[in-house]
């Protein structure tokens, strides 16, 4: 048979079992991206599901983020004693929703660091036709989900247990439902970068996640009002979305209670005129910070994708 | 404890493993007897999925025999594993094991360090093996950076640190390339051969490797030794005469002349190939009982006037007696073609074809 | 070629018997070698300095605030202060020790490590002391950073007794997490979500950021099994001489002498659950086999 000759003649049967191409699969299109999306979901969440013992994924689910929660609750009682039940709302919801945060930054960071050093799947992952952005998503989605779900619990312990006042009636519903949208794309945003981050990284960055929400923790109006810092970090406090997304989600769920961006002699009333923000004031807070977030995101990623591939770190093992 | 270098190498005695395994267990060896000598050169031929790697973790005290005795050098595998530890090493094909940001030197060293040797020593012994292997340009790469071919010799190097007295390969050249494979059955061989005593098991699944450098070879299927000897003597089971197809200008009264002669069995005309026909030359099959015939013909074929062009022997290959002992060739396979771990996949269900022979 | 030349001991047995002093010193040199690629590796990529130094600063700042916010007593900021630079040992024998091990075996190490003559808990060792080395750097700075900041003032009576509580918290706690490793290595994944599990719950139960003894018979009991709960409240107690201790805190002495019992026991525990593990993994045939 001379070089070039086809094994098969065009326009014959395929041969059985393997199938017969089809072009619309490779034709891209926001259809493939989906379906590429909802793969790596489905991936994530066999991974993050896959517990020999359920009872052991439920406690985990529901124990990490009640115990934040429980700390800050013993220590006010403890310190502060009566004088602190007022705080106690304040610092439970922004534990609960600071648990939900840690889960989204760190989802994304872990799932690279897995694939990339005990799968040794990242490179496949790379190569296929989906996105790698669009597959490092659905992989993280899980972890999200698995932190939504502990911030509820945590919510629920805290008012059926901890007697946060809670009012179902005063829910500003528009406020929470945008507050939920944008704040998990600002979230997802920051697990990018954490992402780009850990594609550079090695193995030992499993803890920086975790590092990286603990330094936000300090900035976020999750469990102080950023009154207590000093000006400049109060200003930096501002620009970051996850204090807007706090502030949406304590407004919408639990109005009435303490600020945590407002008050006398802050740099938002410096900025704003008033002691706290409207509802609207906190929503465009939020997207701009919000959108902020996501094209820096989106720079950082393509960045560190690019030099990835120029170094040759996608199918590297770093461990020591 | 007779462990002294007149106790066998290794010694098994009707080993069994079986692997908790659903939907059912897996029984990965079957009564397995072997003995290897010291000084030899022993290899476990069989195809995927026969059971070598699962022998060879229990060898090298990875693994718990489920029942039956294994000994290396009389230090028993379940209760002397420091003892056996001490004097042997193990390299896998496909190893990819390691610590990436370490440069080749540095892990090397970490490794001198597990097995007693001083810091300088360590460093020493690490920079000549090194050198001994061919890695010498990439003694401070990054582990993460060697080529599968480089990665190869770095895990030889560590089995060497030790200097162990028995050596435990499995399947070594695994997805190295032509050249890569030959540099490292030649490094297997000189380190053998630069002292007396040194044993080596080799497990593997090419019958050309096997061939080249066992003395000894069990062959191995469904975790049963099907049969043990060394090479040639493998290949006599299968074809015990010496075949020869013969080429020479010309053959005055046709085969039959030949077939008269002491020693030859038969002796028929081969189909001619173009060459024949081009060249007008006769070739003949000859089937005779041994080697030492063939003088014998070589004479009447001087006798005869006929000219020797082409004299090529024809022997049978380790998959030949594999076929012969097993009814099947190593492809066709009942089961999957999982590669070997060590694991449940290390074995196939059910009866094997051919009862066991016990070497 | 000389590098193939035999150069030691005339038989197996000569080879495979070793003098105690051999199995010492082959386990000092595993501990060294173990430890010789954390080490390196802090040099090779130096991301950490900023992850492992910068940021659990500002962790340790926002509880600072909190306390600030709450108007907690002044000597609650230098509690918490020394708790962020105690979280740092307490992350490092989560993370790079209690599941180093299981780590191992899906990098296909653990059967090297397990075929090698030396005793697996000197690796450990080796592991604890780089991660050590690594943490050392992060718990200093931690210190150092938030002491000018925030104006702590530590009231000092007894050095040594200070540096040998922390030297028998950093023993007791690295027992624990050698201890975790052989459970780890056992449980597979599970070991990843427990990792996780226990995060959360130990900060709160050590008094990492909160003064566990002021718990009343909560932190009793955390005192009485916990190394990093007691090491902390004795450090707390000898680095604030002087501040007010709730009645019936257990005087430094008395939690030295709980840290020693406390080190003793969990290493012995490691020394044999990693035994008897091993003899688990060998039966089961999992020294080899990734993602269990």
């Amino acid at each position: 048979m001379a070089v070039g000759t086809p094994s098969r003649p065009v326009g014959a049967p395929p041969t059985p079992g393997l199938g017969v191409y089809d072009a619309a699969r490779d034709a891209g299109g926001s259809w493939a991206v989906m379906r590429g999306f909802v793969t790596s979901v489905r991936l994530g969440w066999q991974m993050e599901a896959n517990w020999t013992d359920p009872l052991l994924f439920v406690i985990y689910s529901v124990a990490k983020p009640v115990s934040s929660a429980l700390i800050l609750v013993f220590m006010l009682e403890v310190i502060a004693g009566e004088a602190g039940r007022s705080f106690r709302s304040f610092v439970v919801i922004g534990s609960a929703l600071w648990a939900f945060v840690m889960s989204g930054i760190a989802g994304l960071a872990w799932a690279i660091l897995d694939d990339r050093e005990r799968y040794r799947m990242l490179k496949y992952l790379y190569v296929s036709p989906t996105n790698f952005l669009v597959v490092v998503l659905g992989r993280g989605v899980a972890r999200l989900a698995v932190g939504a779900v502990g911030a509820v619990i945590t919510l629920a312990v805290g008012v059926v247990v901890l007697g946060v006042p809670f009012d179902i009636a005063a829910i500003d519903w528009p406020l929470l439902i945008i507050s939920i949208a944008i704040g998990v794309v600002a979230i997802t945003a920051l697990a990018v970068v954490m992402a780009a981050i850990c594609i550079q990284t090695r193995m030992e960055s499993w803890s920086y996640p975790e590092a990286a929400a603990g330094a936000l923790f300090l900035v976020s109006g999750a469990v102080f009002p950023v009154a207590v810092l000093p000006g400049p970090v109060q200003a930096i406090a501002l620009v970051n979305p996850l204090t807007w997304w706090i502030v949406g989600m304590r407004d919408a769920l639990f109005p009435g209670g303490i600020s945590s961006v407002g008050g006398i002699g802050t740099v938002f009333r410096e900025w704003f005129g008033h002691a706290s923000p409207a509802p609207n004031e906190t929503i465009l807070a939020l997207l701009a910070t919000g959108a902020l977030a996501t094209l820096g995101a989106n720079v950082i990623f393509r960045v560190s994708e690019h030099r990835a591939k120029d170094r040759g770190l996608l199918d590297r093992t770093t461990g020591s | 404890m007779s462990a002294s270098i007149s106790a066998p190498a290794i010694e098994v005695r009707d080993l069994h493993r079986v692997y908790d395994a659903k939907p059912a267990p897996v029984v990965a060896l079957r009564g397995i007897d072997l003995e290897v000598r010291p000084g030899e050169f022993f290899g476990l031929l069989g195809p995927n999925g026969a059971g070598k790697t699962t022998l060879i973790k229990i060898l090298t005290t990875l693994l718990l025999p489920s029942s039956g005795t294994a000994r290396v050098f009389g230090f028993d595998v379940v209760n002397e594993t420091t003892q056996i530890r001490r004097i042997m090493n193990m390299v896998a094909g496909g190893e990819q094991s390691g610590y990436g940001i370490l440069t080749v030197r540095e892990q090397l060293w970490m490794f001198s360090q597990f097995y007693g040797l001083t810091r300088g020593d360590g460093w020493r012994r690490v920079d000549e093996l090194i050198d001994a292997v061919g890695l010498g340009e990439q003694r401070v790469q990054r582990v993460s950076t060697l080529s599968t071919g480089e990665r190869q010799k770095m895990n030889m190097v560590r089995g060497l640190l030790n200097d162990p007295w028995i050596f435990f390969l499995d399947e070594p050249t695994l997805g190295l390339d032509v050249s890569a494979a030959r540099g490292i059955r030649e490094l297997i061989l000189d380190w053998k051969g630069a002292v007396d005593g040194r044993t080596v098991l080799l497990t593997t699944h090419y019958m050309a490797e096997a061939d080249e450098l066992c003395e000894r070879i069990a062959i191995v299927d469904h975790g049963r030794i099907l049969a043990i000897g060394t090479p040639a003597e493998l290949k006599r089971r299968v074809q015990a005469e010496s075949i020869f197809r013969l080429e020479v200008d010309r053959l005055d009264h046709g085969p039959g002349s030949l077939a008269r002669l002491p020693g030859v069995l038969s002796a028929a005309a081969a189909s001619a190939g173009e060459l024949d026909a081009e060249r007008q030359t006769v070739a003949v099959n000859l089937v005779l009982e041994d080697d030492a015939a063939l003088s014998g013909v070589v004479g009447a074929l001087s006798g005869l006037g006929s000219q020797i062009l082409a004299l090529r022997k024809s022997e049978p290959t380790l998959e030949d007696v594999f076929v012969e002992l097993v009814g099947r060739g190593f492809d066709a396979q009942e089961g999957s073609n999982a590669p070997e771990a060590g694991g449940p996949d290390d074995a196939v269900q059910g009866e094997p074809a051919v009862e066991a022979h016990s070497g | 070629m000389s590098a193939f030349v035999r150069r030691e001991g005339g038989s197996p047995l000569e080879s495979a018997t070793w003098t105690s002093r051999q199995v010492f010193m082959t386990n000092l040199r595993t501990v060294g070698g173990r430890a010789y690629p954390r080490v390196t590796g802090m040099f090779r990529e130096k991301s950490w300095v900023f992850f492992e130094i910068l940021l659990p600063f500002l962790a340790t700042s926002a509880f600072v605030f909190v306390y600030r916010a709450v108007e907690a007593p002044r000597e609650y900021i230098g509690f918490v202060v020394i708790g962020g630079a105690m979280t740092a040992f307490w992350l490092n024998v989560i993370w790079m020790m209690a599941q180093q091990l299981w780590w191992e075996k899906s990098q296909g190490n653990l059967e090297l490590y397990f075929a090698a003559p030396m005793s697996i808990t000197a690796v450990l060792f080796g592991m604890a002391f780089g991660g050590f080395v690594m943490s050392s750097g992060r718990a200093v700075a931690v210190l150092v950073v938030a002491t000018a900041l925030y104006g702590v003032e530590f009231a000092i009576d007894q050095w040594l007794l200070l540096g040998g509580v922390f030297l028998l918290t950093m023993s007791a706690l690295y027992g624990l997490g050698m201890v975790l490793a052989s459970l780890f290595l056992m449980w597979g994944r599970e070991a990843w979500h427990l990792t996780q599990l226990m995060i959360e719950p130990v900060y709160f139960v050590s008094g990492l950021n909160f003064p566990v003894a002021r718990l009343g018979l909560l932190g009793a009991v955390a005192i009485s099994t916990l190394p990093l709960a007691v090491g902390l409240d004795a450090m707390r107690q000898l680095a604030f001489a002087g501040a007010p201790y709730p009645e019936g805190t257990p005087a430094p002495e008395v939690e030295v002498l709980i840290l020693i019992a406390m080190t003793v026991v969990l290493l012995a525990i490691a020394r044999w659950s990693l035994a008897k593990l091993e003899r688990m993994a060998r039966r089961d045939g999992k020294l080899s086999i990734r993602w269990q």
